[in-house]
């Protein structure tokens, strides 16, 4: 780097001096940052900030110190930055932006809009802001994870605009750019079309159309919004006056589809028709013993085991069902030969 | 009833000797609040010398692994007669812990 005029060097003493209210600005956008996205609930990869090193800033002056009367005409001494999942995701941190910090229009660029036939590179949308309370100006860099990665893996080759990349190079780069841009997109269009797919369910559930929904993990945890096993839960606690804890029933998803239920429709059905024996079942086990609390899990798991039994799965079935919900080991026979013999006298026994 | 916690490099295992009933609960809910702040461990409760377990043990289990999942911990219950192995199914929590 070649020694720095006297002008420079006045610029680097005057940012010496600043220091201290530069990292008191950093702290506070990071602050601001943070508390707006936590109040919007929206969830992204990273939220960071750094104040120019002097290294930098030296380097800055060397190539283009003329253009600068004072520090407070560089605008990014203090560069904020955060990484969103999804394109839109942009968008709607650059409005909080917008709200959060006085924006200088003139200096700002959304480079995503710059881009032509002929453009280099996949860039981010750069706001130069202003926050109440300081002199200096701060730099918002708003990209998503894909531009990031793009972004930062182009400048570790050290080039720093198309003009100096090597043209051989320079058609490779720009079709990962694209490839990035179309992969952005698919993710934005799949969360999209999740969102309206989730939509749809929970009408058709609210609908009660439950033999139009296919049972999956997302269908499944729509139709336990509508708390189908309560009134059987309720009943067995009843029995000991127990108290419920919650529990998750992600474990039985796989069972459900083992026991040939391919629709919401078709688990509403096992539920009904297996309700009563389950509530046998748990009178049978809990009655004699002073156990006074219970997994909402309980329900589903005896209309399960009622369901093997019934249908002749006898003790294999109940052992593949112990499987599925407490992973393979090999007490699930004993278990499996424990849980048939108490339900050995119940009536759905008798009914094959 | 005794518990016992030992612990061993990324795992902290509490040893439960005895009948974990509503009389022993006090006890047993104090020995092991030195499980309740561990981070990113691997709990054990080993269960071999467990003879019987109430409701009031299954609730201490219960809180154990609820602290766990807020610390990053896992929890994983072993060596459990068939007999309390029985009262994890009638009650519903054998899809809730990890038992070996």
């Amino acid at each position: 780097m070649e020694a720095l005029d006297l002008h420079c060097q006045m610029i680097l003493e005057e940012y010496r001096e600043a220091l201290p209210r530069l990292e008191q600005l950093k702290e506070d956008v990071l602050a601001k940052l943070h508390a707006t996205l936590e109040q919007s609930g929206l969830i992204v990869t990273a939220i960071e900030a750094r104040v120019k090193t002097e290294e930098s800033l030296a380097g800055k002056l060397s190539r283009k110190g003329v253009k600068y009367t004072t520090l407070s005409d560089i605008t990014d001494l203090v560069g904020a930055r955060v990484i969103t999942f999804y394109t839109a995701d942009v968008d709607r941190i650059a409005s909080m932006a917008e709200q959060l910090f006085e924006i200088d229009w003139q200096n700002s660029v959304d480079k995503r809009k710059l881009h032509e036939l002929d453009s280099f590179g996949y860039n981010s949308l750069h706001y130069i802001c202003k926050m109440p309370g300081y002199d200096f100006r701060f730099e918002l860099q708003l990209r998503t994870t894909l531009q990031h990665a793009w972004a930062a893996i182009n400048h570790d080759t050290g080039y720093k605009s198309g003009i100096e990349i090597p043209r051989e190079y320079l058609r490779r780069i720009n079709r990962l750019a694209g490839l990035l841009e179309l992969a952005d997109d698919e993710f934005s269009r799949i969360r999209t079309e999740i969102t309206d797919y989730r939509r749809r369910v929970q009408n058709l559930v609210q609908k009660g159309q439950l033999d139009d929904v296919l049972l999956d993990g997302d269908t499944f945890a729509s139709y336990l919004q509508a708390k189908p096993l309560d009134a059987l839960n309720k009943r067995i606690a009843a029995i000991n006056q127990a108290e419920i804890q919650d529990s998750p029933f992600s474990n039985y998803l796989a069972v459900l589809k083992a026991l040939m239920c391919n629709t919401l429709g078709d688990v509403n059905r096992l539920i009904k028709r297996y309700e009563d024996d389950a509530y046998l079942l748990a009178r049978h086990q809990l009655g004699n013993t002073d156990l006074d609390i219970i997994s909402s899990a309980i329900g589903l798991q005896n209309i399960c085991i009622v369901c093997i039994l019934s249908s002749g799965g006898g003790k294999i079935g109940l052992e593949r069902l112990f499987d599925a919900l407490n992973g393979h080991n090999t007490h699930n026979e004993e278990l499996a030969e424990l849980t048939y013999k108490q339900a050995l006298n119940l009536p759905f026994m008798n009914k094959q | 009833m005794t518990t016992t916690i030992q612990e061993n490099g990324n795992q902290v295992i509490a040893f439960f000797n005895g009948r974990l009933d509503t009389a022993a609960a006090v006890a047993t809910t104090e020995a092991v609040k030195p499980l309740l702040g561990a981070s990113n461990k691997e709990i054990i409760l080993d269960c071999s010398q467990l003879e019987y377990i109430s409701s009031s043990g299954l609730r201490i289990f219960l809180s154990i692994r609820k602290e766990a999942a807020a610390h990053s911990s896992k929890v994983i219950v072993r060596s459990i007669s068939a007999d309390i192995r029985q009262v994890f199914v009638m009650t519903g929590f054998i899809s809730l812990f990890d038992i070996e």
